[in-house]
């Protein structure tokens, strides 16, 4: 079973909530897919991590078969190639390793390398299995990483929490692409709203379980209202509290503390009545 | 030499675009046969990588100055690999930009 964990902003309290609630639940992976800002690893302190680097595939282009047909430059959607002063060049930031300009070219003038884009790091902390990407600093996109994370990680047959990127973009489609429930974290306040707004729209999209998850609550009915409109179920409240706050932001997992292990198993109870 | 506008219309009467890449036209002109062309841009509404496909325009076309408000990164890579000129338009018409480039009252961008 996969649940994934997102909101429409960062610092919202989804690291807090996947880390907390991996931690709780037997049988469980934590899956750090931000892997733009990867954090989890600050609360899951492992010392021997494994670390496996991620590849994608670019063209490169044989000159001397190249006849500068273009059909290449043509096909590709991305932009990634573009004939210039008679020879074909590759912007590979652009890239997205579809391999068209390799199928396309009619005189077997481009082949594929690996490109090295980021690394996987996996390990085991008191019996939670935790993976975390890491992309390059300048790739544009961590999606293939985090197609991989999850790939590994569903391959353990256990409960997997996925710790989504931020916002809506395609990061964000892939991780939860194929979660059973998804679990939107949100802010009482209008900036909140708005963002929660965002991915309760995503994950309409997709189709989606959803369960809403209040951070940093003050009393303020914002999210409340919001969630009577549109029925979604509120399965947790997270009150405004300095302390958790502290802990949390020294590295610490708050759910191994007595005062705040009922607060996330109570979520977590509630999260398993509602995918079942 | 070949001079390149990216323009809001068409032809030598209409005003420059604020956008390189994704303007509505590319206008085209010779200086030494004196002949300016209009061309549609088919690049405007690409995903991505439109200043890439916009600089690959003007190389084809052997521009060797482009005359515009601005260029982004991506485009700037291909025109400098291109060895093409850039120059910050005034807020008149092509003509008038084409007209002051020749008597050398544009500023080179970078």
């Amino acid at each position: 079973m996969n649940i994934a964990v997102l909101s429409g902003k960062g610092g919202t309290g989804k690291t807090l909530l996947s880390v907390n609630l991996s931690y709780l639940a037997d049988n469980s992976v934590y899956v750090d897919c931000d892997v733009e800002e990867p954090n989890g690893l600050l609360y899951y302190k492992i010392d021997d991590l494994k670390e496996e680097p991620v590849f994608t595939k670019i063209p490169v282009i044989n000159h001397d078969l190249c006849d500068g047909c273009r059909i290449c430059t043509d096909f590709c959607k991305f932009n990634a190639l573009a004939y210039i002063k008679g020879k074909v060049k590759v912007y590979t930031d652009l890239c997205h390793s579809c391999g068209g300009c390799k199928l396309v070219c009619p005189q077997n003038a481009i082949t594929e390398v690996d490109n090295s884009l980021g690394l996987v790091k996996s390990g085991i902390y008191e019996g939670t299995y935790v993976f975390s990407g890491e992309l390059k600093v300048g790739e544009q996109t961590g999606v293939p990483i985090i197609d991989k994370l999850l790939d590994e990680a569903s391959k353990l047959n256990k409960t997997v929490f996925i710790d989504a990127p931020p916002g809506n973009g395609c990061p964000v489609m892939e991780s939860i692409s194929d979660a059973d429930y998804c679990i939107l974290v949100a802010e009482p306040s209008i900036f909140g709203l708005h963002n929660l707004n965002m991915v309760y729209n995503l994950a309409k999209v997709f189709k989606k379980k959803i369960g809403l998850v209040i951070n940093k609550f003050t009393g303020d009915p914002i999210i409340h209202n919001f969630a009577k409109e549109n029925s979604i179920e509120i399965i947790g409240e997270i009150p405004m509290d300095f302390e958790l706050g502290k802990l949390n932001s020294e590295g610490e997992i708050v759910s191994k503390y007595p005062k705040y292990k009922e607060l996330f198993s109570n979520i977590l109870k509630n999260i398993y009545k509602e995918v079942n | 030499m070949i001079i390149a506008l990216p323009t809001k219309t068409s032809g030598e009467k209409s005003f420059i675009s604020e956008h390189f890449a994704r303007a509505n036209f590319f206008y085209v002109y010779d200086t030494e046969k004196e002949v300016g062309k209009v061309y549609i841009n088919k690049n405007k509404d690409g995903q991505g990588g439109v200043g890439i496909k916009s600089s690959e325009f003007m190389l084809n076309n052997d521009v060797s100055v482009l005359i515009t408000p601005r260029v982004g990164e991506k485009a700037l890579r291909v025109l400098k690999e291109g060895d093409v000129k850039i120059y910050q338009c005034n807020d008149k018409i092509v003509k008038e930009n084409i007209a002051s480039y020749l008597n050398g009252e544009l500023k080179g961008l970078f």
